[in-house]
């Protein structure tokens, strides 16, 4: 029911599913109301050219060739549809037969479908309908035969891509067998390129079977569908050339009915599987040639490349983000840590504009000078196109399966830019190589399924790139890569930071990571900022989120006979109204304070030196070109933190780690191993 | 009783060895952890364990007897590293689970399906979202949920924490050492994280070019490293 209204939120949508109902309804009523009138002889009109009475003309008999067209809608139909639903059982069966039956039989029949494909389809559809016979039940064969290889190859990659994923092999390893996995895991995920497939192939079969019926090896007498009608026609073209136009039109109009619909359902199923986030990476990346001028110049070059204030997104009934500020200077690199749900992600996206309705963005987001709003015209959609880069976690649904890598990084500059087809190629080869994908030129012709994980982000990072950014959004881009290639993906931001001066927000949960990649990280629990802390003053930390966090993690000093310190419950979920600090219930500082007043983001306190000698002080002066920040008094070299923390007992010693030993209740256990 | 035995695997993939005859016992009830670079073959072995890579030469025991060579084997479970290819989209967490259950009256589903969430930190009722409305963090809790409802002799876990939040990573590695302590679970844990490996494991084996270069008890190998390799990736770990 959703997808259907998808598909009719389309003006494409709405007219190819209007013309594919008329032709439905037609196919159902035509023969109830005029299959008698269709079948009468009229002999006062034998071969009647179009009149008043008989719009088409008549035949041989004097029936009424308009409504014998009407009528046979039907049949045509009917056929049509029961040719392709043997095409695509076939197809089914066959593409997933590798997948049902195992590698080696699998092959074989894979082997077997490549050479069928082969063969033109009218040529397949000749020689089974000289097989079966002349008639309508060979023709249906026929034709149903034909298409099969087509789909079954279709199938076949579907199903391989589905396959290769880890649920699927999971549900093999819990014992489940292979047609389980086939018709729970791996068909329902195929399901939409198949209906859309299958839609457009009921049109194909429809035009092939008139075809055969017009050549006379369909539908035979007294029967007629749409192409025996033309084939009737055909004789007295020049005489009543409407008699074999009319059907011809028809022939045409549900051939196209289906089509459409087709390509209507393929669009509407993009936005729904691939998620919205990529349509809205293309939204946003249609951006045309370059930089507004006032951008670009360098004599207004702003300050900061990025600031946001206030920054909060709200969905019906929940407030994920409620209030994030900060500024981001050019070549800056900032990290976002925070546990699953803290709000990071959508921070980013909001950033990028790429919240949807229902989400509700508010706040002021200032990107190269531009403020940026939700409904921002031609000019903020150049900006972002050209100008913000954005890499997800999850770079296999950021790529169109369907299409070569290539082709897909080209067309931001085909599209974006106004680059030629050549032109757009090479910058994508260029880019790659950029990325360091080796041999560039045969990859960028490759579908993303060839691609390794670690590629596949490089290729994105290289989309990335297609224009000048400057300023990159990587949201987890390497949490789901095999670790060292992660080490291999961060190296290449790193250095694609500074050879292009972009700046940078690395989002992750890992804070270990974070604090390696970074200068500076912004600490988020439950959709606020809690503690914005350099890098290098992490040691001295002065959230009791943040330090917890940081204890949480083991180092090769840890003490083997005790428990990891546990943060305890969990944070809280974003429906939740707050009185007081969101971290409380969890926090070891907690206090009536805390519970009763949200604390807000003030400035650190300096350090007080431990041998109480003198205190450390840190100053930050800024001015409207940097930030300068001493550090006065301190012993040399220790950290200092130069930023701002929410916390009513910041900096205040945390009573003795307690750790919290979350051993388990019995039978908890009972259920779990053996 | 439940020891897993690689005896003499290779591996190849075309001409590229992955695994080159590699000899590794994980004991009954222990952990061991398998540490080394990318490529280096870790993932392809635990593959080989649990019947997804193909072995050209050598054999995987359990307790001595042959696992087979054809299809997965129950008794070995594994979870992947990321969270988002590892549950189908299209299934509720709560079935996603179930589905690994051996087989278990209805009535009882639930409850072990609500137990075995509730172990690894996510609210019961969350066993109707479908994985899109789950952080990557929760997808990898539900992911860990169901391997640990096969009830399996030996569990392989393949940098199941990289991917994790730090908050919950202290206290998964607790629930591993919960589970080796009080259930004699036998578990090989793959992991880039020495540190790691140290706090879990009581053997480690390093891992280069599809060979192990040097295997032992935790703290030797940690503390007196033999090969250079090993040596090498100590002395890249941060903040020494
Ligand atoms: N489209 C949406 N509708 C309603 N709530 C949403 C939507 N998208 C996200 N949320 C909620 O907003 C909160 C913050 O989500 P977000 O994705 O920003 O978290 P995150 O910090 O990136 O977490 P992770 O580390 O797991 O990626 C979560 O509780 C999430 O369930
Ligand atoms: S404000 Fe209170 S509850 Fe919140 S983090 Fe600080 S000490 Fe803990
Ligand atoms: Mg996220």
């Amino acid at each position: 029911m959703d997808s259907l209204k998808r598909v009719l939120r389309t003006p494409l949508g709405v007219g190819a599913l209007s013309m594919l109902g008329l032709v439905f309804l037609l196919a159902i009523f035509a023969p109830l109301l005029w299959g008698e009138a269709a079948s009468e002889t009229d002999t006062a009109h034998l071969l009647a050219p179009p009149s008043a009475e008989h719009w088409v003309g008549t035949d041989s008999l004097g029936r009424d060739l308009w409504l014998r067209t009407l009528v046979a809608t039907r049949l045509t139909v009917l056929l049509a549809l029961g040719a392709t639903a043997l095409g695509v059982l076939l197809g089914i069966l066959l593409g997933s037969a590798p997948a049902l039956l195992g590698r080696r039989i699998g092959r074989f029949v894979t082997a077997a479908v490549n050479i069928l494909v082969a063969f033109p389809g009218l040529l397949l559809c000749l020689f089974f309908a000289v097989i079966f016979g002349v008639g309508e039940v060979g023709a249906v064969f026929a034709i149903g035969l034909a298409g099969a290889p087509t789909f079954a190859r279709l199938c076949h990659t579907l199903v391989a891509g589905v396959q290769e994923r880890d649920f699927v092999t999971a549900s093999r390893i819990a014992g489940r067998s292979r047609a389980y996995v086939l018709f729970k895991h791996i068909l329902p995920n195929i399901a939409e390129p198949l209906v859309v497939q299958a839609t457009i192939g009921a049109g194909s079969c429809l035009l092939t079977f008139s075809g055969l019926s017009f050549l006379g090896l369909g539908v035979q007498s007294p029967a007629f569908d749409w192409g025996r009608l033309m084939n009737e026609g055909l004789n007295r073209i020049y005489l009543n050339p409407l008699a074999a136009l009319a059907p011809g039109l028809l022939v045409i109009t549900a051939g196209l009915a289906f089509n459409l619909t087709g390509e209507a359902i393929a669009r509407a199923f993009n936005v729904e599987t691939s998620g919205s986030w990529v349509t809205a990476t293309a939204a946003a990346r249609t951006a045309a040639r370059k930089v507004p001028a006032a951008f670009s110049a360098a004599n207004t070059v702003p300050r900061e490349v990025l600031r946001v204030t206030d920054l909060q997104v709200g969905f019906p009934g929940s407030n994920p983000v409620r209030g994030v500020s900060f500024d981001l200077r050019p070549g800056e690199a900032l990290g976002i840590v925070g546990e699953s749900g803290a709000g990071k992600s959508l921070t980013g996206l909001a950033i990028a504009q790429l919240i949807e309705p229902p989400g509700q963005v508010d706040g002021e987001i200032t990107f190269l000078g531009m403020p940026l709003r939700p409904d921002g015209g031609e000019d903020q959609r150049k900006l972002l196109g050209t100008s913000m880069a954005l890499i997800f976690q999850d770079p296999m649904s950021s790529f169109n399966p369907a299409r070569r890598i290539g082709e897909q990084l080209a067309e931001i500059s085909r599209v974006h830019q106004g680059m030629n087809r050549r032109a757009a190629w090479e910058r994508a080869v260029d880019r790659l190589r950029a990325v360091r994908i080796s041999d560039p030129q045969r990859r960028a012709g490759q579908h993303p399924f060839e691609f390794s994980g670690g590629m596949r982000q490089r290729a994105m990072i290289g989309m990335g790139l297609m224009a000048a950014p400057k300023l990159l959004i990587a949201d987890e881009p390497t949490t789901s890569l095999d670790v060292t290639v992660q080490q291999q993906v961060l190296d290449l931001i790193d250095s694609v930071r500074e050879e292009e001066q972009v700046a940078l927000i690395l989002i992750s949960h890992d804070l270990t990571l974070v604090a390696e990649r970074c200068e500076r990280i912004l600490v988020m629990y439950a959709g606020r900022v809690v503690e914005d802390i350099p890098a290098s003053a992490l040691a001295v930390a002065q959230h009791p989120y943040t330090r917890l966090l940081l204890a949480a993690v083991p180092t090769l000093a840890t003490d083997l006979d005790s428990p990891l310190a546990v943060i305890p419950g969990s944070q809280p979920d974003p429906s939740t109204q707050f009185s007081g600090c969101a971290f409380a219930p969890r926090c070891p500082l907690a206090d009536d304070i805390c519970r009763t007043r949200e604390p807000l983001l003030r400035n650190a306190i300096p350090p007080i030196d431990d041998t109480r000698k003198k205190p450390g002080l840190g100053i930050t002066l800024k001015t409207s070109r940097m930030r300068l920040e001493l550090n006065l008094g301190g012993k040399p070299g220790s950290p200092v933190h130069t930023g701002q923390v929410a916390c009513w007992h910041k900096g205040e010693p945390l009573p003795a780690p307690t750790l919290i030993d979350d051993d388990l209740p019995d039978e908890t256990l009972a259920g779990v191993g053996r | 009783m439940s020891t897993l035995r690689f005896e003499n695997i290779t591996v190849r993939f075309g001409s590229v060895t992955a695994v080159n005859d590699v000899t590794l016992e994980v004991p009954n009830g222990a952990v061991v952890g398998l540490v080394g670079e990318s490529g280096s073959g870790k993932t392809t072995l635990a593959r080989a364990a649990v019947g997804l890579a193909p072995m050209q030469v050598g054999r995987v025991l359990l307790d001595g007897v042959p696992v087979s060579r054809h299809g997965p084997a129950r008794q070995l479970q594994m979870v992947f590293q990321d969270p988002y290819s590892s549950l189908d989209p299209r299934m509720r967490i709560g079935d996603t689970i179930a589905e690994a259950l051996p087989e278990v009256a209805r009535a009882e589903r639930e409850g072990q399906v609500n137990r075995l969430l509730e172990l690894v930190h996510l609210n019961p009722a969350r066993a109707k979202d479908y994985p899109a409305r789950l952080s990557g963090g929760q997808r990898q809790r539900v992911a860990i949920a169901r391997a640990l409802a096969a009830r399996p002799a030996v569990l392989v876990a393949d940098e199941i924490t990289s991917a994790l939040d730090v908050s919950i990573q202290g206290s998964i590695l607790n629930l591993v050492r919960t589970l080796q302590r009080e259930l004699g679970l036998t578990m090989l844990f793959i992991s880039h994280n020495l540190a790691v490996l140290r706090y879990v494991a009581q053997r480690v084996a390093v891992m280069k070019d599809g060979g192990i270069v040097e295997e032992g008890p935790t703290a030797q190998v940690l503390g007196t490293p033999r090969d250079p390799y090993t040596k090498e990736l100590l002395a890249a770990i941060p903040g020494r």
